[in-house]
């Protein structure tokens, strides 16, 4: 049996009295594209977080393809891949150093991390900005350039928070097919949204949260069956 | 060690720097130009010699120390809170990059800028007054150990900090009076000597006269005590920057 690309094992995170995680555990198998769901302030943000580094863990564990995130933390940041909600781009970079310059953090550079990042500038159709700084993009074009930042690295494992948050339906659609073909490739993706015929959509598996508890955990064809996900997950959410 | 990211941040840093050249660079040098044409030649004109030295050899090292020591502060807090507040810090946060190797790039950047500043201010005393250090380990030992304290407490300040207002509290009531008391224009010498006493007390002081010594080889206390004091305190902020770092306090939830 192949090692889970996550494995989270009772994990609780409080920020003070408040309980913002309260003792989740699951696995996302190495390869799958994994829906994280639930309300606002559920906790979904909070667990990616820990499992980035973002946050601390109050208790339990988690591990990245068998590295624990914080024992084995560099070997687990290797592995990973965010595209944030916000747009956090460093200001004073433009497009194509911010690709290049992040993969630096990551210990990589040379003539193959140039290459790679031009060639995440044009499959998300950013050459022509790639002396530019973020501030000058359209909204679409960051919500790309946050895609090709996660994955400048080349993770095994991409974590979206929103990704399609505020984009057309055109490029919405692009995106999906893009995600599609990228897990396709091997690469394991966890995505949390709030438009749910988006994890419909594309997720293979699907993980609901509220107040910090994980309330389903199925196949995503096994939890809607012959109904929507919307629906489902609002009579889980609602009871 | 990640090499490639720690080298990777300091290169980064000094992108910056550049990118807001007018903000970082440029001001100390014309504030300096200014200061060496009031006091060094005007004014100093007329003071013979402070230190067994010309006014305007004596000022220079003081000078440099003044412009090192915002400089530095400056750049680091701005661009460690700056980073907490646009959170382009998390680009850092989630890479493969320990406190330590964060604390060393900004650290590092820091150093590299105060030469780079002070470099172009010991320039300007060549050219407009004709003053070389005279010990030049001594003169890059100093900067560094000085942009070391300084990047650090820029760190911890940038931490700290809940605006930009909080990171100008040290340098409105701490930095500035210490400094301009701390013998940038004169010697403590020429101070009543309960304010001589006082003056050992102040750190800048101590910065400011070990630098001199690269310039005219002799200060107000002996040069130990100053090197002593300074590496101190450096070692005391790299300490509280890199502990706080490493919890990380306002940086990870």
């Amino acid at each position: 049996m192949s090692i889970p690309a996550i494995r989270i094992d009772g994990l609780v995170k409080r920020y003070g009295s408040f309980t913002a995680v309260d003792g989740i555990s699951f696995e996302v198998a190495d390869g799958a594209f994994f829906g994280l769901l639930g309300p606002n302030g559920a906790g979904k943000t909070t667990t990616i977080n820990a499992m980035v580094g973002l946050s601390s863990v109050t208790a339990g564990s988690i591990a990245l393809f068998g590295h624990d995130v914080v024992r084995d933390w560099r070997a687990a940041r290797v592995t990973v891949g965010l595209a944030p909600q916000e747009y956090n781009f460093d200001r004073y970079l433009n497009i194509r150093d911010v690709l290049i310059y992040q993969a630096g953090y990551y210990g990589l550079r040379g003539p193959a991390v140039r290459r790679r990042a031009d060639d995440l500038l044009e499959r998300f159709g950013l050459t022509t900005k790639a002396k530019q700084t973020y501030t000058r993009l359209s909204g679409g074009m960051k919500r790309r350039l946050t895609l090709a930042r996660a994955l400048i690295h080349e993770p095994r494992l991409l974590i979206l928070d929103e990704p399609t948050a505020g984009v057309d339906v055109e490029l919405r659609i692009e995106l999906w097919s893009f995600l599609r073909e990228l897990n396709a490739a091997g690469t394991t993706i966890v995505l949390t949204t709030h438009y749910l015929e988006e994890a419909q959509e594309l997720c293979n598996r699907i993980g609901i949260i509220e107040t910090g508890k994980l309330i389903a955990l199925e196949s995503t064809s096994s939890l809607i069956g012959d109904r929507s996900l919307q629906d489902v997950f609002l009579e889980l959410t609602r009871r | 060690m990640n090499w490639v990211g720690l080298e990777t941040l300091i290169k980064r840093e000094l992108v910056r720097t550049f990118a807001i050249i007018n903000q970082v660079i440029w001001p100390p040098v014309i504030t300096t130009l200014l200061y060496i044409f009031v006091f060094g030649l005007a004014l100093g004109s007329r003071i013979k010699q402070v230190q067994g030295v010309p006014y305007a050899t004596f000022l220079i090292p003081g000078l440099i120390m003044l412009q090192v020591i915002d400089g530095t502060y400056g750049e680091s807090s701005s661009s460690v809170f700056q980073g907490r507040f646009m959170q382009s810090i998390q680009e850092l946060l989630i890479a493969p990059l320990s406190a330590v190797e964060l604390v060393i790039g900004y650290v590092v950047s820091g150093i590299l800028r105060a030469v780079f500043i002070a470099a172009l201010i010991t320039a300007i005393g060549i050219v407009l007054v004709h003053t070389v250090p005279l010990n030049w380990a001594l003169y890059f030992g100093v900067i560094t150990l000085v942009a070391i304290l300084f990047s650090a407490l820029g760190i911890i300040f940038g931490l700290m900090a809940e605006k930009f207002d909080h990171i100008a509290t040290l340098t409105t009531f701490g930095i500035t009076p210490l400094v301009f008391v701390g013998g940038v224009f004169t010697s403590i010498a020429f101070l009543p000597p309960l304010v001589q006493k006082i003056s050992l007390f102040n750190p800048m002081f101590h910065m400011i006269d070990a630098f001199r010594y690269s310039y005219t080889g002799r200060g107000d206390v002996p040069l130990t005590l100053s090197l002593g004091v300074v590496a101190g305190l450096a070692v005391l902020a790299l300490g509280i920057a890199l502990a706080l770092t490493a919890r990380g306090y306002k940086l990870r939830t």
